[in-house]
Formats: structure tokens, C-alpha cells, sequence
């Protein structure tokens, strides 16, 4: 049935489709729809468990015991909440424990401009958490993709055995659209690690070995471990490479956006060729460099200070062109006056 | 037998000589071969610190948290899997400092947890710096002219709630050390066990102490059994308090 349903919503429904059945989470604006949902939810039905935390460590920390319990298991929160979930996100990845978390991102650095709109948490997604890891991140920019990229990362957290993210904004959270949500497919990977109570095993936050004996000094050990992980995260990478591309032969220049800035510019198709990545992390190398060939200029339009722009300079090996829409406000005329500005007049 | 509980093929273990707690990982064991208690109904949550590494010397599932998050990682297997005993072992200093917060509100809420906790006084694995236990004056690493504040009162923090069950003891007393950790077990709800024990390298020698040997006989000497029925454990009193 066709109904209107807010990001958020479609978010939290999605995660449901995939078998969800855990959720911890600390309220902060604009993601505690989410949180509130899921608590209703509980109340509802007591296969899905639910604990609201006393800070955003214990979250993260929880839906990570969840998820070695057996549990498909999630959490979701904004900025500041989503730099304390850093550690637990590290963790997540030295021990390749599935789960999924959800960052509707607002205005920066710390408390910043709550609740304004913002995409500042590109490079903390990618690189927040110690060490190398290789995220799995989604962004989607409508609500029924926050619906089908929600499920999407369940599966993708079974199958790389990684905390995988899903990157929302305020006003994608908050958006609201007409949309069947029973008509949206979406394959749904079961849970792959048999549960706590039925081994011997040992899931440490230290370098291991296969068997999970800590092996702390020895980087043959190290190294190999590493390079299974980052083949198997490419690996599941590529079963999602998502993106849209619309070409446009008229024009030299490529508009590389994502989340809602691509909504917002998606009125310039007609004098501009558009890209965006939905499955955002890892970068799309070879998908990247295939649509930006034959365009003289590239330019990235993103609401933070050029955050994705540096890694797409690097990916493409080219001056890329950058327009940040900054302090929340996200909006067509500000998107042209940037492209004007950078395009027709050369500033800087 | 005891002994099919601990992982012997990974022995010797990563800890000093002469370390408190090698003893309360046998002390476990023991509760857990008469509790029947094994890899099938059970799991040990262990943080980060000498103790963190308990979990993999255990032939249970065990999960060796981040620094001070056993507590949330244990609410939610608990909440998961309900039949299923939840263990943590973990140090003061994970526990009552970076895991303060934690340890409040676990408390608070009352989820069926057997928590123990090495209570050495100290940062032993990094070095022997000064931890929320260390009593005023010790000079640690981080502290040489002395610890310049009281240490946390875990007791009381524990008996904070309306439901509570808080027990202390020492390394030196095995059988009562023995007797608190199956109360622990038995007991439906949060149930904290301050365990009194010697980190002979990093904290005991720097206070005068020539072995692991002479701290146990000290914790013989200063620590006494609470009388029958206390409901409240003085500074230097073993036993259990609890409220149902």
C-alpha cells in the first residue's frame, strides 16, 4: 500500500525486512526517530530487543555483544554520537563481528548546528577508527532507497563480517515520500556466525590468529590477516556497486554528488552530466574514472569543505573543482551561484 | 574436572609470576565444574588489562572487549540469550574507571551479570600507574609523591540501587574467594565481586613488598570477615551484602 514515510521510518522498516531483531541506541537529533521506532517495536514484539544506553560506547558495544549472541543487531545516532561509536566501529572490524550503523549526519564539529543538515562525516565514515579497516558505507538519498540500502547493509555486514554504515543526512532523515514499502524487493542474507554458547572460541580486540590466540608481535600473522579482510570487503564491495550515472553529451563538465545535495541539484541534468555513488565506501575506482572520462571539469558539490572532493581528486588523479554548501544550508540557488562562481568566473 | 575448563594447550599464561589472578581463574573454574557450567550454557566477557585475558585461557566462548566495555557487550548476550550465564572478569581499572559509566547504570538497571572484578589497585599492564582503587598516598608511576585522591567506593556504588549484590574478598582467601564467586553465580540480577588481589611487578615491589608470597600473608593479616548479617563490609572486612 502507497503511504507516506519519512527516512528515518524507511530506515527502520528496512532494517526490520532484513531480520533485524536488536537495536541499543542513545537519542540524539536527527536520527532518535529511529531509536523511538525501535522501542515501540520491542513493546510490540518480544523477539526484538531493545536497550537505550546510557552513552553511545555502550551502544555500540552493545550491538556488538548482540551481534556475537546471534542477533542481527543496529544502531543509529548523528555526529558527535557517531565519533564515540569510532572505538566500538574499530573493534568491529578487528574482530569481524556483522552489524549495522545508521549516521544522520548534521552540522559540525562537535555539537555544532543541531539539527541543520550536513554531510560532515564523510572521511570519519572512511577513516574515523584506529588502524586500517575497510568500511562498507551506504548513502542513500531518497526514502525508498533508505528502505532498500537499510536492508542492503544487514546483508553486506553478514557478508563481509564488518560493521557496515549507512549515511543519512538531516533532511534525508526527515524527508517524507510516497512510497509502497511492501513493493520494494530486497534479498535478505541470513545470519552467518553460529552464537555465543555453542564453542570455545576466543573474539579478541588483539591481532589473532585463526584460532583467536592473541598473536600481537607478529606481523606475517598480521599482514595476512589484513589482506583476507580487505580481499573479501573488495569482494562484497563489488556485489553492491551501486551509483548513478546520467551522461550528458552536450556539456565538458561532471556534477559528482550524493545524498540529499544530489536531490537538490538534480534540476541541473539538463546542462550538466551528474554522478553519484549510493554504496559510497570504498571508493568507486573503476566506476569513477570510467564516467568521468571525457569531461574536461569535475566538479564535487557536497555539504562539507571538500571532504569526498580530495578523495575523488585522488581516485581520478586531477584537479577536481569543489563547492561546499556549508552551515545547513542545502539549496539550488547556492549550487549554481558555486558553479558560477567556479566555472564561468575561475574564483577559487 | 576443573582442569577441562581452562585451555591448558595455551598455558603458560601471558602473566607474571606470582600474579592474583591465575587463582581467581582457578577459583572460576572450580564454581563452574560444580555449577555444571560449560560451553554450552556459558560465556566469559572480559575487558582490557592483564585480567582481559582470562576469557582466552577458558574453554567457553569468551570475548575480550574494548577497554571498559565488558558490561555493555554482557547486557546485550544477556538480553539475546537469556539462558545463557553471563561472566565478566575484568580489572578495577576497566570496570571502575574507563568503564565507570557503565558500571553505574549496569548496576542500576540490574541485568542478571556475574561480574568479578581483579582489584590489584593498579594499572598493572601499562606499567603501574595510579587507578581508581589506589588508596591516598601510594606512590605509583603516576603518582610518585602519592595518589592524591581517595579511591572509588565501589560498595556503595554498587548499593546505590534498590536491588543489589556486592561481595569483597582476597586472593589470599580462596575458599571464601571460592564461596563469593557461586553466590555470584546463583545470584538472579548484577552481582559485583571485589576481589582484593597482588600485582607483585608493577605495584607491590614499589611498596616494599619482596614477593607475591608477602602481599598474600599481608592480605591475611588486614582483611577480616565481616560478622554475621553485616549489611554494611568496612574498609578492611571480607563478605557479601545484598538485597533481593
Amino acid at each position: 500500500m502507497k503511504r507516506l514515510v519519512q527516512g528515518n521510518e524507511a530506515i527502520f522498516l528496512g532494517a526490520i525486512k532484513a531480520g533485524a531483531n536488536f537495536f541499543a541506541g542513545y537519542p540524539i537529533s536527527p536520527s532518535s526517530e529511529i531509536l523511538v521506532l525501535a522501542a515501540e517495536y520491542a513493546a510490540r514484539d518480544p523477539g526484538f530487543k531493545f536497550i537505550q544506553s546510557e552513552d553511545e560506547l555502550a551502544a555500540a558495544n552493545a550491538i556488538i555483544g548482540a551481534s556475537l549472541a546471534g542477533a542481527k543487531s543496529f544502531t543509529a545516532t548523528s555526529g558527535p554520537g557517531f565519533t564515540l561509536m569510532q572505538e566500538a566501529i574499530g573493534y568491529g572490524h578487528q574482530v569481524e563481528i556483522p552489524t549495522v550503523i545508521v549516521d544522520v549526519q548534521r552540522v559540525g564539529p562537535a555539537t555544532g548546528m543541531p539539527t541543520m543538515p550536513a554531510q560532515q562525516d564523510i572521511v570519519q565514515t572512511n577513516y574515523g577508527s584506529s588502524g586500517d579497516y575497510y568500511p562498507l558505507v551506504f548513502y542513500p538519498n531518497s526514502v525508498e532507497e533508505c528502505y532498500r540500502y537499510a536492508a542492503a547493509a544487514f546483508s553486506a555486514a553478514e557478508e563481509s563480517l564488518s560493521p557496515v554504515i549507512v549515511l543519512s543526512d538531516a533532511f534525508v532523515g526527515h524527508l517524507n515520500e510516497v512510497v509502497d514499502i511492501d513493493a520494494i524487493e530486497v534479498e535478505v542474507v541470513p545470519r552467518s556466525r553460529p552464537p555465543l554458547g555453542t564453542g570455545r572460541r576466543f573474539f579478541t580486540g588483539l591481532a589473532h590468529d585463526e584460532e583467536g590466540k592473541p598473536r600481537t608481535a607478529d606481523a606475517m600473522v598480521y599482514r595476512e590477516w589484513l589482506s583476507k579482510v580487505k580481499a573479501r570487503h573488495k569482494k562484497v564491495a563489488a556485489r553492491y556497486s551501486d551509483l548513478e550515472f546520467k551522461e550528458n553529451t552536450s556539456t565538458d563538465t561532471l556534477l559528482i554528488s550524493y545524498g540529499i545535495v544530489s536531490r537538490v541539484i538534480a534540476p541541473l541534468a539538463s546542462e550538466f552530466a551528474l554522478f553519484r555513488p549510493i554504496r559510497i565506501f570504498p571508493m568507486m575506482g573503476v566506476e569513477l574514472r570510467e564516467c568521468a572520462q571525457g569531461y574536461e571539469k569535475i566538479v564535487v558539490i557536497e555539504a562539507n569543505d571538500g571532504q569526498y572532493a580530495c578523495l575523488v581528486e585522488r581516485e581520478l588523479k586531477r584537479e577536481v573543482i569543489q563547492i561546499p554548501l556549508l552551515g545547513g544550508r542545502i539549496n539550488l540557488d547556492l549550487a549554481r551561484k558555486g558553479l558560477s562562481e567556479k566555472l564561468e568566473r575561475g574564483l577559487p | 574436572m576443573f582442569k577441562d575448563l581452562l585451555k591448558l594447550e595455551r598455558f603458560p599464561t601471558t602473566w607474571c609470576p606470582g600474579c592474583g589472578i591465575g587463582q581467581i581463574m582457578i577459583q572460576l573454574a572450580m564454581v563452574m565444574d560444580e555449577l555444571g557450567l560449560n560451553y554450552t550454557n556459558c560465556t566469559i566477557i572480559s575487558g582490557v588489562g592483564c585480567t582481559g585475558r582470562l576469557a582466552g585461557y577458558m574453554n567457553v566462548d569468551g570475548v575480550y572487549t574494548l577497554h571498559g566495555r565488558t558490561l555493555p557487550v554482557a547486557e546485550a548476550v544477556k538480553l539475546v540469550t537469556p539462558s545463557l550465564k553471563v561472566i565478566v572478569v575484568s580489572g578495577d581499572g576497566d570496570l571502575a574507571s574507563i568503564g565507570g559509566n557503565h558500571l553505574f547504570h549496569a548496576a542500576r538497571r540490574n541485568p542478571d551479570l556475574t561480574v568479578l572484578c581483579n582489584n590489584n589497585q593498579v594499572y598493572g599492564l601499562t606499567g603501574g600507574q595510579a587507578g581508581p582503587t589506589t588508596p591516598r598516598d601510594t606512590p605509583t608511576v603516576s603518582s610518585p609523591a602519592g595518589a592524591h585522591y581517595d579511591p572509588v567506593d565501589l560498595q556503595n556504588l554498587i548499593k546505590a540501587g534498590a536491588k543489589y549484590f556486592y561481595a569483597k574478598t582476597t586472593v589470599y582467601h580462596q575458599l571464601h574467594l571460592r564461596n563469593c564467586v557461586r553466590e555470584a553465580v546463583a545470584w538472579p540480577g548484577f552481582a559485583f565481586v571485589d576481589i582484593i588481589s597482588q600485582c607483585i611487578e608493577n605495584n607491590g615491589r614499589r611498596l616494599g613488598f619482596n614477593s607475591a608470597y608477602e602481599m598474600l600473608l599481608h592480605f591475611r593479616k588486614t582483611y577480616k570477615r565481616a560478622p554475621e548479617g553485616a549489611e554494611t563490609l568496612e574498609p578492611y572486612e571480607i563478605g557479601i551484602v545484598r538485597q533481593g
